[in-house]
């Protein structure tokens, strides 16, 4: 797909004609976090009871025109509230950020659906990667100056697929095999 | 017999009496070891049964506490002496706020943690307070002084009770026993004619 800076670059003799040809044949642009208003967060059942988490840093690419959705998550970022409970999950057992720091997520396939977006394609998190399928809403907000847009959703992963919980960790009784990850991320144009 | 008289205690409270001190022993075993394993999953369910247990408890002392207001009381054997009485009473009632108090402090101790409370993995009991470290560390010393508190006062419980079968051979233990009769005075008189 041709941006419209694209164009102007191999036009450059036609930069007016370029810009109206691109705004009919590109109707979004390529948008990026705005990480100061989004949260990516995770729901998980620890001894019966439903306990959070989230991620501090991460990036998202998102181009609904394109069909490109990227997530990147510094999984370095992850916080649970509570201190001891960081330091195992940030070890070997769980997350272990010291040989697994990025986890990533990129759509191969964006379906439209009734309600918002399908987003199916590879998850690869502690070195496993599994295809997945995230449902969400993609909602436009903004002005036409500055505009923007928020991506929400949820989907439910099973930890024990992507190895997060080795040896003792795997029973599921007192800590669930579900969690429920939860993005609300407000976006917005990439700067060019 | 259902309802307590001034005599005996009735079915449910001696039921209740007794299943509450078979699950003391219990919960205090489930949370002194639940405290010595290492960090991991049987400690995770050791202190997640221990909380299920103790909110248990909770309502089964509430139960028993209604069930005692809504029924007459054994009256304190006569031979007791006044300060007897009253050391009887006080240790009754301190029992009682115990039983109380050491759920109530478990449950927001966990809150103050940020570890919600599940009764055994069915329910979410909300958390009373938010996440709070140093609340956490007080309420931690406060549950275990309260268990230690308990331990002295259950020491001291048991041995009245087996005083009074065993030195004053009175009917206070078996009174508190389902099916056991009171001893039978005349006969014992008549024997010793
Ligand atoms: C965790 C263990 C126990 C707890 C929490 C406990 C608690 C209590 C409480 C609160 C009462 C007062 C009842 C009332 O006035 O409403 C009571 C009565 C009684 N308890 Fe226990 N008890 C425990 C164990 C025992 C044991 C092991 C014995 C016997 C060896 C015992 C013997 C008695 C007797 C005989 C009474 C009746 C007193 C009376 O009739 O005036 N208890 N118990
Ligand atoms: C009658 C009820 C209860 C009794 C008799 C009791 C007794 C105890 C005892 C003896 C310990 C071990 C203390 C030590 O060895 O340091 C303990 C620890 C603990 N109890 Fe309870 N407990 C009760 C209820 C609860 C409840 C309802 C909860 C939570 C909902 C709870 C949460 C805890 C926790 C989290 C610990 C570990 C504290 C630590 O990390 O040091 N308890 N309890």
């Amino acid at each position: 797909m041709l941006s419209a800076r694209a164009l102007r670059v191999t036009l450059p003799g036609l930069i007016l004609g370029a810009a109206t040809i691109a705004h009919a044949a590109t109707p979004s642009p390529t948008y990026t976090l705005r990480p100061a208003h989004s949260s990516l967060t995770y729901t998980f059942t620890q001894a019966g009871a439903a306990n959070q988490g989230q991620f501090k840093r991460f990036s998202v690419r998102f181009d609904p025109s394109a069909g490109t959705l990227v997530v990147v998550i510094d999984m370095r970022s992850f916080d649970t509230g509570d201190a001891q409970r960081n330091e195992v999950l940030g070890g070997a057992d769980f997350f272990d950020v010291a040989h697994y720091p990025q986890a990533r997520f990129q759509a191969t396939r964006l379906r439209k659906t009734a309600g918002g977006y399908l987003a199916t394609g590879p998850l690869t998190l502690r070195g496993v990667t599994r295809v997945v399928s995230v449902p969400f809403t993609w909602r436009l907000i903004g002005t036409p100056t500055h505009p923007a847009g928020l991506l929400d959703g949820q989907t439910v992963l099973k930890r024990l697929d992507f190895g997060l919980g080795q040896g003792q960790w795997r029973a599921t009784e007192w800590l669930g095999n579900a969690v429920t990850v939860h993005f609300a991320l407000r976006l917005a144009p990439a700067a060019h | 017999m259902l309802r307590n008289t001034t005599a005996r205690w009735g079915t449910p409270a001696q039921l209740l009496h007794w299943l509450i001190a078979l699950l003391i022993g219990v919960q205090a075993i489930l949370g002194v070891s639940g405290v010595a394993l290492p960090l991991g999953m049987a400690k995770l369910a050791t202190l997640a049964r221990h909380k299920s247990l103790g909110i248990t408890l909770l309502a089964l002392v509430l139960v028993r506490l209604l069930w005692r207001v809504v029924n007459p009381r054994p009256a304190l054997p006569e031979n007791l002496k006044r300060y007897e009485r009253t050391l009887a009473r006080a240790t009754h009632a301190a029992l009682y706020a115990l039983l109380i108090a050491l759920p109530v402090s478990g449950w927001l101790m966990s809150a103050a943690r940020g570890f919600p409370v599940s009764w055994f993995n069915l329910v979410q009991l909300p958390n009373l307070v938010s996440r709070n470290l140093a609340l956490y560390h007080l309420l931690v010393r406060v549950h275990v002084a309260l268990a230690i508190t308990l331990a002295l006062a259950l020491a001291l419980h048991v041995a009245a009770a087996l005083k009074h079968h065993f030195v004053l051979h009175d009917d206070t233990l078996r009174r508190m026993v389902p099916g056991w009769a009171p001893r039978d005075r005349d006969a014992s008189a008549l024997n010793k004619d």
